[in-house]
């Protein structure tokens, strides 16, 4: 099952992947980012790619 | 496009302000050739009264090198200045770039907190207040017109007002202190245009001052918020800790500064010029105003095809290399992001304006990286209510003038761009 990996070191709250694929992730109140479960794999894989830092990864 | 004549590298100088009024067809010939025969350019820099001249700088032009100094923080550092080629004073760097001249690991931690302001699903809750200020603005814009001869100026009556009172809403500044925040935050940008500061040996006062008059708006309403706080941005401000460190007043201060200037300038100049980039591609217009579903690439390709800001500076904190060549420590580096964006290698026929570009990995909001804009989805919300209003309530706009356009090397920017409404007639 393929799942996202966040390096909370590398996040920076930017929002890119929640523009991406808001029903995997979600930045909360606090400005953390949290990962739903995947419902659509395509856009989950754009968002990965697109985050501006980093600090996503896919883990198969 | 055959008015443009060819240019040669010889005469190519990127710290020539004259180059910068320059219609962008211009502009754009200048940078496909540095692309494609010298992408790392070496110019000297611009004299600025009162600061010493430093080595020069390499223009970088091409998308995957901008992406690789971009993404490499380490190696091109931010902190000795991003927002002016000299190397100004520490304070005065710090104080007008606040995060956007701040590396790791301060930069990380004060950012963190900020974007909690800036999420998808906060600006998701401001949409009803971005309608209202838009719709409003529209309505006056069409009154004015009606009111004169039939004409309104697209920055000042439509570009303008819009991400102004999105901003100075968000922030909680009251009415009466606006203009003077319009005021002083086209100073800060201006780049020194001759019509925004009159004497250039007066640059720098003048921007002090900008400085000084948008601090003493904070630090008023720092006291006021501290005294009883709102659910505005300047309360988030000044109520925030860093690791159980407050913010220094003049961190808040540059901060502020920060977000009413990079709020300010950067959509209007996106709204402004893509009004002009739909009246010169009316097949474009037509098919955004038929069609909203297409808002999302439209907005996207706005972006790309205005880039508000034009470059962003990296130094090399150590001896670096791109692209097979070799950088001493300490050299300069100017992120062209209109350049990038216009990388024949990354978009196919890149200046062709097309509203369903897709994909369309643009750098408008900057390249990979920390310093990617804090307000990029700010900036997408305001740009694609606005041109959404202005398709349903303008559909006679048209620009009937040519732009003024901003002297400034750092912003892509329109000063007028007169229109006239057809059906007032």
């Amino acid at each position: 099952m393929t799942r996202v990996e966040v390096d909370r070191e590398v996040c920076m709250g930017a929002g890119v992947c929640e523009m991406e694929a808001p029903e995997v992730f979600e930045l909360d109140a606090d400005g953390v980012l949290q990962v739903h479960e995947p419902t659509d794999l395509a856009a989950m894989g754009t968002a990965v790619r697109a985050c501006p830092t980093g600090a996503l990864q896919l883990i198969d | 496009m055959s008015s443009v004549s060819t240019p040669t590298l010889d005469a190519i100088d990127l710290s020539d302000r004259e180059f910068w009024g320059a219609p962008p067809e211009q502009r754009h010939a200048v940078f496909d050739l540095l692309r494609r025969e010298s992408p790392f350019a070496f110019f000297a820099e611009p004299v600025v009264p009162y600061i010493p001249v430093g080595p020069g700088y390499h223009a970088v032009t091409r998308y995957a090198d901008v992406e690789a100094i971009s993404s490499q923080p380490a190696l091109f550092a931010s902190g000795s200045g991003a927002v002016s080629i000299a190397d100004m004073p520490p304070d005065l760097n710090e104080f007008y770039g606040s995060l956007i001249s701040m590396d790791d690991p301060r930069h990380g931690k004060i950012r963190r907190i900020v974007a909690k302001a800036f999420t998808p699903r906060v600006l998701e809750g401001l949409v009803g207040n971005v309608q209202a200020v838009v719709d409003d603005v529209v309505a006056r814009a069409r009154q004015r017109a009606a009111d004169g001869d039939g004409t309104i100026d697209v920055v000042a009556d439509l570009a303008a007002p819009i991400p102004l009172r999105v901003i100075c809403d968000m922030m909680g500044i009251p009415d009466g202190d606006r203009a003077m925040v319009l005021q002083q935050s086209n100073v800060i940008l201006s780049g020194g245009d001759p019509e925004l500061v009159e004497d250039e040996e007066l640059m720098v006062t003048a921007f002090l001052k900008a400085g000084e008059l948008l601090a003493g708006l904070m630090t008023r309403l720092a006291v006021e918020r501290r005294a009883r706080p709102t659910d505005d941005l300047t309360t988030a401000l000044v109520t925030t800790e860093v690791d159980g460190e407050r913010l220094t007043s003049q961190e808040i201060a540059s901060f502020f500064i920060l977000l009413l200037v990079a709020g300010n300038e950067t959509t209007r100049n996106a709204i402004s010029q893509g009004v002009l980039a739909l009246s010169e591609h009316p097949a474009e217009r037509d098919r955004w105003a038929a069609d909203p579903g297409i808002t999302r690439t439209a907005v996207e390709e706005v972006v790309r095809w205005t880039s508000p800001i034009t470059w962003m500076r990296r130094t090399a904190t150590q001896d670096v290399e791109l692209s097979g060549q070799g950088f001493p420590a300490g050299s300069k580096f100017l992120l062209f992001y209109g350049a990038a964006n216009r990388d024949p290698a990354v978009f196919a026929d890149p200046h062709r304006f097309d509203l369903t570009r897709d994909p369309n990995p643009h750098v408008g909001f900057g390249s990979r990286g920390p310093h990617f804009c804090l307000g990029a989805h700010l900036a997408r919300r305001e740009i694609g209510v606005a041109f959404q209003a202005f398709a349903r309530e303008l559909p006679d706009l048209e620009v009937c003038g040519e732009p003024a356009r901003l002297q400034s090397s750092f912003v892509n920017g329109l000063k007028r761009l007169p229109a006239r409404l057809t059906g007032l007639r």
